[in-house]
C-alpha cells in the first residue's frame, strides 16, 4: 500500500484501490463543513457533484480503467473560475445575478480529465483587486495560523483551504501576485506559472495583460503534480501560447548543481520588515546562494504595472462602473473608478517600458538562472487593519503586499512562492523565479530547497 | 510654467468625458485614489523609454480555408 501525505499518496492509494474516491471525497466534505465556519474560505460546497464525480471515478477504477495521476484528490478554485452550474461572481455582489456558467473553466476541465474532484470555490477580493481577502460582500477569510489576521490575497480562499488542510489541492489567480501573497501568509506553496503558459479560458480576468492561473499545494511534489496537469495550449484562449506542456516533476529529483542562483537586492532588500529579508537569507545560504543582483528598474516596474492593472481593469467593468457602481465593494469602487480616468499616454509608456524592461529582465538571466526574492514585505496582519508603518513610512497595510511581487509578474515570469522553515509565529514566503518558460528551474530549486528542509508548509497535517 | 496637477478638478470632468457619474460620497475617494496614481505615475512618466521600443505587438487574425 502507498503510504505518505501528498497528492500522490493519496492517488496512488485510489487509484490501487486501497481507498475509495467516494471515502476521500466524504472526508473532505466533512472537514470543510467542520473548519470552514472559522476561516471563511469557501463560499460554495459543490456537494452533490463531487460526491458523483467520485462515484465516478471509483466506477472507472472498478472498470479497470486508469482513473488519472489525480484519481479521487478533493480540490476547490477561487470563485472566479466557471464552475458548471455556478454563477462566476468573482467575488462580487454585481455578478451573483449573472446566468451560471454553462461549463467549467479549462483548468477545472484539466484536473477533472486527470481524476481530481471539485469539492467548491473560494473567497477573493472583489474581481481580484486587493491583496488581503477582506470582502465586504463575503466577508473576510482568516488566517489558519491566527485567525484574527488576514490569509492575504486576492487568492485568500485558496490558500486558506490548503492551509488548513480542508482541500490538499486549491486553484487561483496572480495578477500581481494574488497567488504568492496568499501563498506566504499562510505558509504553503502557490506557483505563479508564465504568463500564457495555461489556459484562462472560464476565467473572469483582472488585468489581461498580466494575469495567469495557478495552483496552490502543500509541498513541492503536489504542486508540480497538479501544475503538470493544467499544462497544454488552448486553441480557445489566444492568451495561451502553443506550447507543449513541459512537465517539472520528473525535473525535481536532477538537483541543483550547476543552477546559478541569486539573491534580489536593492528593490527586494528594503521596504520590509528585517524579518523576511532575514528569511531569504537562510534559504540562500541553505542553498549555497551568495550572488546578489539587482533587478534595474523594479520600483518603475510596480509602478507602470499599478497604471496597466487599474486600465486595464477598470475597462473590463466600465459598464458596470457606469450602471451599477454602488453595488462595488466600496474598498475597491474608487480605486476601479479613478483607474477608469487614467490619461491614455500614462498607460501607453507604462506598456512601452514594459517592454524595455522585459529586455532587461531578460538579459538579467543570462547571468544568473534563478533569483530569490521575499514574497510579502511582512506577515499577515490583524484583519481591518488599516495602516503599516515600515522604517519610518505609513503606508497602506493591503496595497503596499504587492512591493516584492509586482516587478517580478510584470515580466511575466514564473514565481513560486515556497514557505520558509522556521519562520515563526506567523508564516512567511521566499519568491524563487526563474525566466520566462522556465518553471523546471523554479521547481527544481524549491525542490531542492524542501529536501534541505529550508522550505517546509508551516504545519504539516496528513491527508 | 504649467500649472500644478490638481485630482480634483480633474477627476469630475474626466468622469464626464467617460460617462461616469461619482457619487458625492465617493467623490473624495476617488480623488484620493487618483492622486495616488498620479503619484505613482510620475517615476513611470519621467523613465526615458528609447523610441524604437513598441509597447505590444500586433499580430493580425491568421484566416485558414474553410
Amino acid at each position: 500500500m502507498t503510504t505518505g501525505t501528498g497528492l500522490r499518496a493519496l492517488a496512488a492509494s485510489v487509484r490501487g484501490g486501497h481507498r475509495s474516491a467516494t471515502e476521500v471525497t466524504r472526508e473532505a466534505l466533512d472537514r470543510i463543513a467542520a473548519g470552514n465556519g472559522a476561516l471563511n474560505a469557501f463560499t460554495a460546497v459543490t456537494e452533490q457533484r463531487a460526491m458523483a464525480a467520485a462515484a465516478a471515478v471509483d466506477a472507472a477504477r472498478a472498470a479497470g480503467r486508469d482513473p488519472g495521476p489525480l484519481a479521487g484528490v478533493p480540490f476547490a478554485v477561487k470563485n472566479l473560475y466557471d464552475v458548471a452550474g455556478l454563477a462566476t461572481i468573482a467575488g462580487s455582489k454585481i455578478d451573483r445575478d449573472r446566468a451560471p456558467a454553462t461549463r467549467d473553466a479549462a483548468l477545472i476541465r484539466r484536473l477533472t480529465q486527470a481524476g481530481a474532484i471539485l469539492v467548491g470555490a473560494l473567497n477573493m477580493d472583489e474581481y481580484a483587486f486587493g491583496f488581503s481577502t477582506e470582502n465586504t460582500h463575503y466577508g473576510a477569510t482568516k488566517n489558519p495560523h491566527d485567525p484574527t489576521r488576514i490569509a492575504g490575497g486576492s487568492s485568500g480562499g485558496s490558500a486558506a483551504a490548503v492551509a488548513a488542510s480542508l482541500v490538499p489541492l486549491a486553484l487561483g489567480s496572480d495578477t500581481n501576485g494574488s497567488i504568492r501573497v496568499p501563498a506566504a501568509m499562510c505558509g504553503v506553496f502557490g506557483l505563479r506559472p508564465t504568463h500564457g503558459r495555461l489556459s484562462r479560458v472560464g476565467m473572469r480576468l483582472f488585468a489581461a495583460s498580466l494575469d495567469v492561473g495557478g495552483p496552490f499545494g502543500r509541498s513541492v511534489d503536489d504542486v508540480a503534480l497538479a501544475y503538470d496537469s493544467l499544462q497544454g495550449p488552448d486553441p480557445e484562449d489566444p492568451g495561451c501560447a502553443n506550447r507543449v506542456p513541459q512537465p517539472v516533476l520528473p525535473e525535481l529529483r536532477r538537483g541543483i548543481d550547476g543552477v546559478r542562483i541569486a539573491i534580489a537586492a536593492g528593490h527586494f532588500a528594503s521596504q520590509g520588515v528585517p524579518e523576511v529579508f532575514a528569511a531569504v537569507e537562510r534559504v540562500a545560504a541553505a542553498l549555497g546562494a551568495s550572488q546578489r543582483i539587482e533587478v534595474p528598474a523594479a520600483g518603475v516596474a510596480r509602478a507602470a504595472a499599478m497604471i496597466v492593472t487599474s486600465v486595464e481593469g477598470a475597462e473590463l467593468h466600465l459598464p458596470d462602473l457606469i450602471a451599477k457602481a454602488a453595488d462595488f465593494d466600496p474598498k475597491v469602487r474608487a480605486r476601479f473608478l479613478a483607474g477608469a480616468l487614467i490619461p491614455g499616454a500614462w498607460y501607453s509608456h507604462a506598456q512601452r517600458f514594459r517592454r524595455w524592461y522585459c529586455q532587461q529582465v531578460a538579459a538579467l538571466f543570462r547571468t544568473v538562472d534563478v533569483i530569490l526574492a521575499p514574497a510579502t514585505p511582512y506577515p499577515a496582519f490583524p484583519v481591518g487593519q488599516a495602516m503599516m508603518e515600515i522604517g519610518g513610512n505609513k503606508l497602506p497595510a493591503a496595497g503596499h503586499l504587492g512591493v516584492f511581487t509586482q516587478p517580478l509578474s510584470f515580466a511575466g515570469l514564473p514565481a513560486l512562492s515556497a514557505p520558509v522553515a522556521g519562520a515563526s509565529p506567523l508564516p512567511l514566503g521566499v519568491q524563487i523565479v526563474a525566466a520566462p518558460w522556465r518553471e523546471d528551474l523554479v521547481m527544481r530549486v524549491a525542490a531542492a530547497a524542501e529536501a534541505l528542509g529550508i522550505v517546509a508548509t508551516a504545519t504539516p497535517v496528513p491527508f | 510654467m504649467a500649472e500644478p496637477f490638481d485630482p480634483a478638478a480633474y477627476v469630475p470632468i474626466a468622469a464626464t468625458a467617460v460617462g461616469l457619474q461619482i457619487a458625492p460620497t465617493d467623490l473624495g475617494e476617488v480623488i484620493g485614489a487618483f492622486a495616488v496614481l498620479a503619484r505613482v505615475a510620475g517615476p513611470v512618466m519621467a523613465f526615458s523609454v528609447p523610441e524604437d521600443i513598441v509597447a505590444a505587438s500586433f499580430v493580425p487574425e491568421e484566416v485558414t480555408a474553410a
